[in-house]
């Protein structure tokens, strides 16, 4: 198998979470509706909600009853952005997000706009970075929300979220919404802290299973005397999750999150040094072939993301070269047979061939020197070869 | 992006990337890297045939195999006005995606570009250099 270099993407399920996972799916004791609080079983299973939801509570400083359950970040972001412009609506209908954000909060945007909502896409810097000046200057009257990803998927910059926080409770009408799908292990993340009113999170990015999330609603009441947010909610069919969330729980599912965060929370400083040092590793390989240019902030960002532009070489190219080899993500989306540049690093100035051009490496707990060396020969190996035969190095 | 057999075996080997010079040698080139795709090839014509083709080509893997094929096929051949197969019966023999159809229309116009000053061509009278 190639050397796994993706883990932006997702990650592997931790052996003691598929461990505990197959328990509960297994148990004779454990498979209860933890809806079900007429009988024991119900009871059992409800209880292993509560404790995952307090897991991951405590591992992104919020309280235990700000999490609802969701299948995942984009069912989170989904309900934070339609449901904060559901209930608001007929006090304002625009909201502030940028262009770099996830499809998964840009296309409920989108649909917004479709509906008559307004919204504004704020443009980062070429590092990636958004000034929190530029939120100030982009809020009105009429904003409900803002949505603004803490840790960014593709160029793994961290946005100083705490200020726009700041920001927001200073409008007093504007929500903040942080898509924190990429932050949790990675980098401190403290939901009390941020000023954020909705944070959506991921379990599959963080060594836990895929098809459960969670958004974070913050239940403070004292924020600048406008109350606590409040949401509609988009699914309805027997009022679970304080009927924000309609749906029979997932317990096995909800028990893998709340162990896998727990144990991100563990994460060392050492750890994560070891991590960072592997990224500078890679990127000294890589800055080594020449015609290699780092995209995003190195120095706001979390080390397990490294992304770079290749010249000299057409991305689809690239790609098919290293792949028998290496896994990693393209700045090509190709859904179609025509790839299409990353729009975030397209909206960091970067030109149409090096924003094809791209790979983005994420790495992992797993990942190690020697991955990291193969990375780099396998990188140099088709860049060497493609670049000879495109003519923009001389032919051997 | 998924491949075929041949697509693969000429866009992995590319055996043929590279330039000619000297005497008899006609070069033509098509497209433009910053759309994406750039195909060149370079024919030498000895005794009314193709001796040796070369092709450099900027673009996915599709153009490089199907440019890579086409001067592996000319060797031996006498230069003809027209690709060795039709476009569509290249995109048939590499899969290529019916979107990708503009490509192989560039690496027509390099192959034309390079083969129709070669038709009529008489040893001593043409020399590409650099």
């Amino acid at each position: 198998m190639p050397v796994y270099l993706d883990h932006a993407a997702t990650t592997p399920v931790e052996p003691r979470v598929a461990a505990r996972m197959a328990e509960v799916l297994s148990s004779e004791t454990e498979f209860g509706n933890p809806a079900s609080s007429s009988h024991g079983y119900g009871d059992v299973a409800a209880a292993l909600v509560e404790t995952a939801r307090a897991q991951v509570a405590a591992a992104v400083g919020a309280a235990v009853h700000e999490i609802v359950w969701t299948s995942g970040a984009t069912e989170a972001n989904n309900l934070a952005i339609f449901g904060v412009a559901q209930y608001y609506r007929e006090r304002g209908r625009h909201i502030v997000t940028a262009r770099t954000e996830h499809k998964a909060v840009l296309d409920p945007c989108r649909e917004l706009e479709r509906r008559g909502w307004q919204i504004s896409y704020l443009v980062p810097d070429r590092e990636g970075l958004l000034d929190p000046s530029q939120v100030a200057a982009a809020l009105r009257p009429d904003t409900v929300l803002v949505s603004l990803m803490h840790v960014n998927n593709e160029i793994g910059v961290v946005q100083d979220i705490a200020a726009i926080g700041a920001i927001c409770a200073r409008h007093g009408g504007a929500w903040l919404h942080v898509d924190a799908a990429q932050s949790v292990g990675k980098c401190p993340l403290h939901f009390a802290s941020l000023g954020a009113d909705l944070m959506s999170l991921s379990s599959h990015k963080v060594y836990g299973p895929k098809g459960v999330g969670a958004l974070v609603i913050s239940q403070r009441a004292d924020l600048g005397g406008r109350g606590r947010v409040q949401l509609s909610a988009q699914q309805f069919g027997g009022g679970q999750e304080r009927a924000l969330r309609a749906g029979t729980l997932p317990t096995h599912q909800v028990i893998g999150m709340g162990l896998a965060f727990e144990l991100a929370s563990k994460i060392s400083s050492v750890e994560t040094a070891r991590v960072a040092h592997l990224r500078q590793r890679l990127w000294h390989g890589l800055a080594a072939l020449g015609g290699v240019l780092r995209n995003g902030s190195a120095t706001r960002s979390v080390p397990h993301i490294l992304n770079v532009s290749f010249e000299g070489v057409e991305g689809e190219s690239l790609i098919a070269a290293i792949r028998p080899y290496l896994a990693v993500s393209t700045g090509s989306a190709c859904t179609s047979a025509a790839a299409e540049p990353s729009y975030v690093l397209r909206a960091l100035g970067r030109g149409e061939r090096l924003s094809e051009s791209s790979l983005r490496f994420g790495l992992g707990r797993t990942t190690t020197e020697e991955d990291i060396d193969a990375a780099v020969a396998t990188v140099s190996q088709a860049l060497n070869r493609l670049r000879q035969v495109a003519g923009t190095t001389p032919v051997a | 992006m998924n491949y075929n057999d041949l697509t693969r075996k000429y866009f992995e080997s590319a055996a043929n990337a590279g330039e000619l010079q000297g005497p008899g040698v006609f070069r033509g080139a098509a497209g433009d890297h910053a759309q994406g795709t750039w195909v060149q090839f370079d024919l030498q014509i000895k005794a009314g045939t193709v001796a040796a083709a070369r092709f450099l080509a900027f673009g996915c893997p599709h153009t490089i195999a199907v440019a890579a094929w086409l001067a592996d096929q000319a060797v031996g051949g006498r230069p003809q006005p027209v690709l060795q197969e039709s476009v569509q019966a290249l995109r048939e023999r590499f899969a290529v995606p019916v979107e990708k159809t503009g490509r192989l229309l560039v690496i027509e116009d390099a192959w034309l570009a390079a083969v129709l000053p070669a038709i009529d061509y008489r040893e001593g009278t043409h020399i590409v250099t650099g």
